[in-house]
C-alpha cells in the first residue's frame, strides 16, 4: 500500500535524523569535552502557554503534542543551521484555562530567557498573554486564538498564522452560500448556538454581519456557557426558530454536549454547520459520538489535505502519539516552523532580531490550505484561509473550496 | 443584534417551554442525588467535602470502564459505581478524615480539597485528559410527543436518582444503621454513650455519601462525556443546592436540586449564556435572606 510505504520511509528518515543528532551530542560531550564547549550548539528556549490542566486540559495537551512534534523534527534534522545547529527546547507554562494566570506565565517564561512565546488556545488568555509579551518586547506567535482583537491592537510583537475570526466567519458564510447554490437549495435563515466566551461571541458576531451579503439572516443567536452541564433549553430555542441551517461554535467538551443534545431533541434543519468549532472537526468527536456526527459540517482551519507535507506530518503524528492529528494541533505544529524559519533568517536569538525576521516571513512550504504565509503590518497572516469540512462515512474531509477538497459534500444533510 | 436575541417567528412555542421545563426537572433530579450525598456527609460529620465533584467523576469512570471493558448493560454498571465509590468514600473517611476529626475545621476542608486534586490528577495520569462518551444504544432512543422530545437516558437518570434517594430515605428512617447515623448526626456524645461506634458510623456515612456521587455520575454517563475535570460542572451546583435546602437536610437537598434544575431551565429561556444562572442564584439569595438556615434548615431563621 502506498501509505504504508510512505510511512516506512518516514520512520527511517526520522530515526536516522535522531541518531545523527544523538551521536553528535554524545561526541560533543564525551569525545571533545573541552574544546567543543565554546561552539557547542546552544539551546533556544521557546515558551508556550496552554491549558495543560483544568477543564481544557485535553485541548491543551493536544496542542503541546503538535509543538513537540515540530520541535523534534527540526532538532532531528540539524536544528537551526544559521545558529550552529542550535536545538529548540520547549518550556511549558500551564494557564489552566484562566486568563488571570497568563500574566504570571509570561513573567516566568521571560525570566527563563525564552526567545519567543506561543499560545494560548483561548482568545481571552491570548489577549492577556500577548499584551504582557508586548510589554517585555517578546515575540508572541499565536497557536490557536481566533478573536480579531489579538492582532487588532497595533502590537509589534504578536503574530498569528491561523485565520482571524473575521476571516474564518466571513469565509464560512461564503462557503455556505456557495454550497447551497451548487446544490440548488435555498438557505435564508441561520440559528446560531455559541459559547459565551470571546471565541463564540466574535465568530457569531461576524456571521451576523456577513450573512446578509449572501442573502442570509441570523434569526436566532443563542449563547451558552461552556461550563454548563446542560444546554437543552438553549438547543430548544434553536429548534423553535425553525431556521434553514444551524450554526454552532464552542470548545470540544461543550461541542460534544451540544451535538448530542441537538440529536436527542431531534432538531431538523438543512444542515448543522460549525464555525471554528472545537469539536466538529476533531477526530475524537467522531470516535465518541459515532453515527450522530455523520454529515455535520464545519467551516474551520485545517491542514491542506492535498499537500505532501501534510501527509508526512500526519503520518509522523500518528506514529509518535498513536492518534490522528487534530486541526488545532496543526496550528501548534506549523507556527513552530514559522518561528524556526525566522530564527534561521535572523541568525540571532535576540528577540528584536527574531521579531524583525518574523515580520518579513514569506513561507511558501507549509501544510496550510493557502498561499505563502505572510504577515500584514498587524501581524495577521494575510493569506489565512478556512475550509469547509464534512463528516462523511465517519471521516472528516475537506469538501470546499473545490481546489482543496477531498470529497463531494452532502447537502442538505439527511436528518 | 444583542446576545441572546431570539426572533424566530414562532419564538416561545408551548412545546419549547414544556421541553425546557421537563429537561430542567430531569437534570434537577440528578442534582438532587449529588446534593444528597454532599449534605449527608456535612450533616453527620460536619465535613465540607470539596472532593464531591471528583467522586462524581470517579463514578462516571467506574461506569464507563465497566461498560466498555466488560460489555455489560450501562444501567447494571451503576451497581459497580455504587460499590466502588462506597469503598473509596469509606477509605477516605477511615484513613484520612477520622485521624484529624479533632483538628480545626479548615484542616478538613483543605484535606478534602487535596483529595480532590489528587483524584483529578490521578485520572489525568491513568486515563489521560481525553473526553470519553459511553457508547450505548439507549443513548439514541428518544420519546417524541408532538414537538417535545425527551431522551430516554435523561429520563432514566432521573428515575435512578429518585429511586436511590427513596432507598436512602428508607435506610435512614427504618433501619438500625439509619437510626445510628441520625443519632451520630444529632447527638454525637449521646450516641457514643448508647454504644454507637461513632467512628464506624462516620466511615459508613462517608461511604454512602460517596456512593450517591458515584450513582449520580454513573446515571449521567450515557449523556455527559467523562473527563478528569467533569466534576466541576456539578460541584458548585451541588453546594448551592445543599445550602439552599439547609445544610445537612436530606429533604432540602432533594427539593433544592429540583428547584435549581428548573430555575436554570427557566433562566436559559430568557437569559443568554452563563447568565442563565442568575435565576437560580437569585432564588438562592432570596431564600437565604428570609431563611438563613436554608429551606428546611433547623435552628433560627
Amino acid at each position: 500500500m502506498l501509505s504504508n510505504k510512505r510511512k516506512k520511509l518516514t520512520r527511517r528518515e526520522f530515526i536516522k535524523g535522531t541518531a545523527v543528532a544523538g551521536t553528535a551530542a554524545v561526541a560533543g560531550t564525551i569525545g571533545f569535552p573541552y574544546v567543543l564547549r565554546a561552539t557547542e550548539p546552544k539551546e533556544i528556549l521557546i515558551g508556550h502557554i496552554h491549558p495543560l490542566s483544568g477543564f481544557l486540559a485535553f485541548d491543551g495537551q493536544e496542542l503541546k503534542k503538535g509543538l513537540q512534534l515540530a520541535v523534534d523534527e527540526i532538532n532531528a534534522s540539524g536544528g537551526i543551521k544559521s545558529l550552529g545547529g542550535a536545538k529548540l527546547k520547549l518550556l511549558d507554562a500551564d494557564s489552566e484555562g484562566k486568563p488571570e494566570l497568563a500574566v504570571s506565565a509570561v513573567e516566568r517564561l521571560q525570566r527563563a530567557g525564552v526567545v519567543a512565546i506561543m499560545g494560548a488556545y483561548q482568545s481571552a488568555v491570548t489577549i492577556v498573554a500577548s499584551q504582557q509579551a508586548e510589554r517585555h518586547e517578546i515575540p508572541f506567535v499565536v497557536t490557536v486564538a481566533v478573536a480579531d482583537e489579538v492582532t487588532a491592537r497595533g502590537f509589534k510583537y504578536t503574530f498569528r498564522v491561523q485565520p482571524s475570526a473575521e476571516q474564518m466567519a466571513s469565509q464560512t458564510v461564503k462557503y455556505i452560500s456557495e454550497i447551497a447554490k451548487v446544490s440548488s437549495e435555498s438557505v435564508k435563515t441561520i440559528a446560531y448556538l455559541h459559547d459565551d466566551t470571546a471565541f463564540g461571541v466574535s465568530l457569531s458576531g461576524h456571521v451576523v454581519k456577513h450573512a446578509p451579503k449572501y442573502g442570509m439572516e441570523v434569526i436566532a443567536k443563542i449563547p451558552y456557557s461552556p461550563r454548563a452541564a446542560d444546554v437543552s433549553t438553549e438547543v430548544g430555542k434553536i429548534k423553535a426558530s425553525g431556521a434553514d441551517v444551524i450554526m454552532a461554535t464552542g470548545y470540544f467538551g461543550d461541542g460534544v454536549r451540544v451535538l448530542k443534545t441537538i440529536r436527542d431533541m431531534r432538531v431538523k434543519a438543512k444542515g448543522i454547520i460549525g464555525c471554528g468549532n472545537g469539536a466538529f472537526t476533531h477526530p475524537k468527536f467522531v470516535d465518541e459520538l459515532g453515527s450522530l456526527t455523520e454529515h455535520v459540517m464545519d467551516g474551520n482551519y485545517r491542514a491542506n489535505p492535498r499537500s505532501p507535507l501534510t501527509k508526512r506530518a500526519f503520518a509522523r503524528y500518528k506514529e509518535v502519539y498513536g492518534t490522528e492529528m487534530g486541526p488545532s494541533t496543526v496550528f501548534a505544529y506549523q507556527p513552530i516552523y514559522v518561528l524556526a524559519d525566522a530564527l534561521e533568517r535572523a541568525k540571532s536569538t535576540k528577540r528584536e532580531a527574531v521579531r524583525e525576521a518574523l515580520a518579513k516571513t514569506n513561507l511558501k512550504e507549509h501544510i496550510l490550505p493557502q498561499g505563502p504565509i505572510v504577515f500584514g503590518p498587524d501581524g495577521q497572516n494575510v493569506n489565512a484561509q478556512a475550509t469547509m469540512m464534512q463528516i462523511l462515512g465517519g471521516k472528516i474531509v475537506v469538501v470546499w473550496p473545490d481546489i482543496y477538497s477531498e470529497a463531494k459534500f452532502v447537502f442538505p444533510q439527511p436528518m | 443584534m444583542h446576545a441572546g436575541t431570539f426572533t424566530g417567528s414562532n419564538a416561545m412555542t408551548v412545546s419549547f417551554v414544556i421541553e425546557s421545563l421537563l429537561n430542567g426537572l430531569l437534570i434537577g433530579g440528578v442534582y438532587s442525588l449529588m446534593a444528597i450525598g454532599l449534605t449527608l456527609i456535612f450533616g453527620v460529620m460536619r465535613v465540607v467535602n470539596f472532593a464531591h465533584g471528583s467522586l462524581i467523576m470517579l463514578g462516571m469512570y467506574a461506569s464507563y470502564w465497566t461498560v466498555t471493558l466488560f460489555k455489560i448493560d450501562p444501567y447494571l454498571s451503576i451497581l459497580v459505581s455504587l460499590g466502588a465509590l462506597f469503598l473509596i468514600g469509606a477509605s477516605i473517611q477511615k484513613f484520612l478524615i477520622n485521624p484529624i476529626l479533632n483538628a480545626p475545621e479548615h484542616n478538613q476542608l483543605l484535606l478534602t480539597l487535596g483529595v480532590s486534586l489528587f483524584m483529578e490528577n490521578f485520572a489525568v495520569f491513568v486515563w489521560s485528559p481525553d473526553y470519553r462518551m459511553m457508547k450505548t444504544f439507549y443513548g439514541e432512543i428518544n420519546f417524541h410527543i408532538g414537538d417535545v422530545s425527551i431522551s430516554l437516558v435523561r429520563l432514566l437518570a432521573f428515575v435512578f436518582a429518585m429511586v436511590l434517594a427513596g432507598i436512602l430515605y428508607l435506610i435512614l428512617t427504618r433501619t438500625d444503621l439509619g437510626r445510628a447515623i441520625r443519632a451520630a448526626s444529632e447527638e454525637p456524645i449521646g450516641a457514643v454513650l448508647m454504644g454507637v461506634n461513632i467512628r464506624r458510623i462516620y466511615i459508613v456515612t462517608f461511604g454512602i455519601g460517596a456512593a450517591c456521587a458515584g450513582v449520580s455520575g454513573a446515571a449521567i454517563t450515557p449523556f455527559i462525556p467523562v473527563y478528569p475535570y467533569v466534576g466541576w460542572l456539578f460541584v458548585i451546583t451541588a453546594f448551592v443546592v445543599v445550602v439552599l435546602g439547609g445544610m445537612g437536610n436530606m429533604l432540602g437537598a432533594f427539593i433544592g436540586g429540583l428547584i435549581i434544575g428548573l430555575a436554570d431551565s427557566v433562566g436559559a429561556m430568557f437569559l443568554p449564556g452563563a447568565m442563565k444562572s442568575i435565576i437560580s442564584f437569585s432564588i438562592f439569595i432570596i431564600i437565604l435572606l428570609f431563611k438563613p438556615t436554608g429551606l428546611f434548615g433547623r435552628g433560627n431563621g
